[in-house]
């Protein structure tokens, strides 16, 4: 078995891997954590704990799931609120994990409704013995406009409520943000300026994924309602990587400190978080829909890929993308690349042929005899729909030519990597 | 001509592995991996599959099972994890094979080299046969730090990988590569040395801290009524000769008796017709509702258009001419062919090498210790299945022992045969 350190200094805290679990009913007690942390988690941020005068009521059922075509889980929603223990059983659970478990990393998730709460709650849990604190800024699905993505969107409240959280503790402050927002810039730099010192993204998306179509309410239905809550997994990893990259991209961001959080359930995913800047992962649904053993192949299928790389520090990658990821207005508009069919591998199936046509410029021609399809290089303007809809990888990237009157040799020009052509 | 001897049957994709491993349910406490002789844990290397950690699913084989890329191919999967796998309440069970051979075929495409020496520890064992118990002995005992000699009868290692199984079911370019990383690991083969002839048992005891003997089965049966008859070939005989010319053998018949039931006269049957030879009759001793071959071979024979007849003893032999009785029903049948081939089973051949036999081929007691302390048995001629993956479990189980027996945490009188 490879072995790669794969551990990540983040602020100023050791952490022997990225990977936590976010801050949700993965990590709701004692003794989901120590299963978790005997499984090769590196750390948690516990379940959000709020304030004593706040009242937890949860409805049932409270999860749905998006699907498509026989995958289950695409996306997930939930209607969940905040940590159903007791503030005290809470407290406990924190000192008794950090006791036990004093080589994992111990992040306690907190909410307030005002500034005495954030100040109060950051004191608690600093003396329970938390390495770190993140504060919620943004569940979307809280009872009362004082706490949640409301106070997310509110730049002020967020700086204020960071403040509070400052005086309250010396430890490191982690912001969690919402992504039901156009530009998260100005939230993230509010908390900043408020005296946190890093931001974790995203926490849940508002959504309505299916509907009762008879009752003709949103699902999950509770006493014949349903109502607009987050949304997770893997369909909001597209999501929350580009409000990654939007905050490393701002002015002054650019070594920002990130926990990056949206749809992470394979190694791939997160080489993709730490490629845009996030330094810890943290990850929820999956872990949800198969527990907490997708770690290890986490962890494994991240160290074949450093070893792939030639790194021995994730380091050496963490934000390695951002620069060469660009405003659509600056890419090179010069060429095309038209697409290359290779009969031997094409089955004779026309996707490529009903796709180019229905949804391209028909630039496809159906050999009906041999049932095979050629390009027709005058109508092909080089979109590849072709090449995403094709089930045998028969179609990948071939000639570059210039476009009429463009500068360039097409030789220089880069297209796909080989992991994404090869099959 | 031998084309369809010399073709596999095409394997997955990475788009379609990646359909076949969406079909696993991921089970808790995964039934698939408790029910893999060799502990291949299938069940997470699925997984890995499924978070497209491919790497991670060769390490896992690999590091549970030296011959992973040969058991993804002919293991009787129905009778191990694919007959426990939960799946089958829905529809029917993971292709559990085919996912272990498209990550091992990845393996090797992607050059890994997963296992690695052990820093010497001091100790050599010797090990006599080649075949897919001894290789396995010899990695585990590599991976330990062991120093490793096996001695060899033939010219080439493998036992029935090499010189048995058919090429359209075992490439001989995969045992080739299972068998050179493990030379590569380290394994020290002495070819063309038979013990008990070239060189004596006492002289690897004197040599070795142990002497595993894992000669196998390799010889045919025959009844005494085929004795010196031109017509007739054994099994394995015949097998061994097709292998080695890659199926370019010249004195095919036009047409041949199989007779046997179990997975080797399966091979031989459907070789023949893979090589179009036109008329090949299988007649079995078995009935149906009892047959020995898996099901998978059984289908692969009569796709092949082999004639099978089931429940039949030969009981006369003239020349080319065989008359065979039914063994419940008045019946009688005569089938002249130019060729006999005899798949009744193999025996052992355990001259000079100190150990006892039974009747079932294998010792006349459970475990892998023998009369002398500092010998063992493994492989087929240990008790337990007579499979390639039971080879490679009872490999690794007599390698554990002896490791213990050496390092003195196992007293050596408590590994002694049982009574024989
Ligand atoms: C035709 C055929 C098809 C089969 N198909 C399958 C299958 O699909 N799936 C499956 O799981 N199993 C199959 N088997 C069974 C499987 O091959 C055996 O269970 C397995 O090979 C046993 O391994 P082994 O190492 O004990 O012995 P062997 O493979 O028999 O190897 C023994 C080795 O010892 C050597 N040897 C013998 N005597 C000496 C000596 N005195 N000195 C030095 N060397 C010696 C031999 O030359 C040989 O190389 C098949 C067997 C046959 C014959
Ligand atoms: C059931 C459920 C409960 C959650 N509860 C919390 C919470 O208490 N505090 C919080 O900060 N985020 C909470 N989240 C958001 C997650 O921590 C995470 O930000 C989000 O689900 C995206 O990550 P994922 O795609 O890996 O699930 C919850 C998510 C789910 C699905
Ligand atoms: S998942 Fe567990 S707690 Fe939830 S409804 Fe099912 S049995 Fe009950
Ligand atoms: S989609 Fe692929 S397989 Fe189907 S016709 Fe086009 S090239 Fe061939
Ligand atoms: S038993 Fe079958 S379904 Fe369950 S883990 Fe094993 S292969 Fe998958």
């Amino acid at each position: 078995m490879i072995k790669k350190d794969l551990s990540v200094d983040f602020l100023g805290v050791h952490f022997e891997n990225p990977f936590l679990l976010s801050s949700s009913p993965v990590d709701n007690c004692y003794e989901m954590c120590a299963k978790a942390f005997d499984e090769g988690w590196a750390g948690v941020a516990f379940k959000t704990i709020g304030p004593k005068h706040f009242k937890v009521d949860e409805v049932s059922p409270r999860f749905d799931e998006l699907t498509k075509e026989g995958t289950p889980f695409v996306g997930f929603k939930n209607m969940e609120q905040i940590a159903e223990h007791s503030l005290e059983e809470n407290l406990h659970d924190l000192k008794k994990l950090k006791e036990n478990y004093p080589t994992k990393i111990i992040i306690a998730s907190i909410m307030g409704t005002n500034e005495q709460d954030w100040e109060e709650l950051a004191q608690l849990v600093t003396e329970a013995k938390a390495d770190m604190i993140e504060m919620n800024l943004s569940c979307p699905q809280m009872t009362s406009h004082d706490m949640g993505s409301d106070v997310g969107t509110n730049p002020e409240l967020v700086k204020k409520y960071c403040a509070a959280v400052r005086r309250g503790t010396d430890l490191p402050i982690l912001a969690k943000m919402t992504p039901n927002i156009t530009d998260m810039v100005p939230a993230a730099k509010a908390s900043m300026d408020g005296g946190a010192n890093g931001i974790a993204t995203i926490n849940t998306v508002k959504s309505i994924a299916n509907l009762d179509i008879d009752r003709k309410t949103a699902l999950p239905t509770v006493d014949g309602k349903g109502s607009i809550s987050g949304f997770s997994g893997k369909a909001v990893k597209p999501i929350a990587l580009r409000f990654i990259q939007q905050l490393r991209e701002a002015a002054g961001m650019e070594q920002l400190p990130i926990s990056g959080i949206g749809g992470i359930e394979t190694w791939q995913d997160a080489a993709e978080f730490l490629l845009l800047g996030a330094t810890t992962l943290q990850v929820t649904t999956s872990v949800m829909q198969y527990g907490y053993r997708i770690v290890e192949d986490m962890k494994n299928g991240l160290m074949h890929y450093m070893e792939e790389q030639g790194i021995d520090h994730l380091s050496e990658i963490i934000g390695a993308a951002n620069k060469s990821i660009v405003p659509v207005d600056s890419l090179n508009r010069d060429y095309k690349v038209y697409p290359k069919i290779d009969w031997d591998k094409c089955i004779g199936c026309g996707r490529c042929y009903i796709s180019c046509f229905d949804g391209a410029h028909q630039a496809i021609q159906w050999n009906e005899e041999a049932r095979r399809p050629t390009v027709d290089i005058d109508k092909c303007v080089g979109c590849h729909l072709c090449n995403l809809v094709c089930p045998v990888g028969a179609i990948s990237t071939g000639e570059v030519v210039m476009k009429p009157g463009r500068e360039g040799n097409p030789e220089d020009i880069k297209i796909e990597s080989p992991r994404l052509t090869h099959f | 001509m031998t084309k369809k001897y010399e073709t596999e049957a095409p394997g997955y994709t990475m788009t379609t592995v990646m359909e076949e491993a969406a079909r696993c349910l991921l089970c808790h406490d995964a039934p698939c991996s408790k029910a893999c002789p060799a502990d291949t844990d299938p069940a997470r290397f699925i997984r890995s599959v499924r978070f497209n950690n491919v790497k991670g699913a060769a390490e896992t084989i690999r590091e549970n099972n030296a011959l992973g890329a040969i058991c993804a191919r002919v293991c009787p999967t129905e009778k191990y994890c694919e007959l426990a796998c939960s799946r089958t309440g829905i529809d029917c069970p993971i292709d559990i094979g085919g996912i272990q051979r498209y990550v091992t075929d990845f393996e090797q495409a992607a050059k890994m080299d997963i296992l690695k020496q052990g820093k010497s520890n001091g100790h050599h064992i010797a090990i006599v046969g080649s075949g897919p118990a001894g290789l396995q002995v010899a990695t585990t005992m590599l991976t330990k730090g062991y120093a490793v000699d096996i001695y060899e009868k033939n010219e080439k290692a493998g036992g029935y990988l090499t010189y048995g199984i058919p090429e359209y079911r075992l490439p001989n370019d995969i045992v080739e590569y299972e068998i050179k990383r493990i030379v590569n690991l380290g394994a020290n083969v002495h070819y063309n040395t038979t013990v008990g002839e070239d060189i004596m048992m006492a002289d690897l005891k004197a040599n070795n801290d142990a002497v595993v003997v894992a000669v196998g089965a390799s010889e045919s049966k025959v009844l005494p009524m085929f004795a010196d008859n031109a017509n007739v070939e054994t099994a394995v005989g015949f097998l061994a000769r097709v292998k080695e010319a890659k199926g370019n053998i010249t004195d095919l018949p036009e047409n041949a008796v199989v007779i046997g039931g179990g997975d080797v006269a399966m091979d031989v049957a459907t070789t023949l017709r893979r090589l179009d030879v036109k008329n090949v009759t299988d007649m079995a001793y078995e009935e149906f509702d009892e047959f020995r071959a898996s099901k998978k071979e059984l289908k692969g024979t009569r796709e092949a258009g082999v004639t099978i007849v089931d429940g039949y003893v030969p009981t006369a032999v003239n020349g080319n001419e065989v008359t065979f009785k039914h063994r419940h029903i008045d019946s009688e049948m005569t089938i002249k062919s130019n060729k006999i081939i005899l798949a009744i089973g193999q025996r052992v051949n355990a001259a000079n090498l100190g150990i006892t036999i039974n009747k079932n081929e294998e010792v006349p007691y459970a475990g892998y210790g023998t009369a002398d302390a500092k010998v063992f048995v493994t492989g087929d001629i240990a008790q337990g299945d007579k499979t390639v993956v039971w080879a490679v479990r009872k490999g690794k189980e007599v390698a554990e022992q002896i490791d213990k027996m050496v390092m003195g945490e196992t007293p050596a009188a408590d590994l002694v045969g049982g009574n024989e």
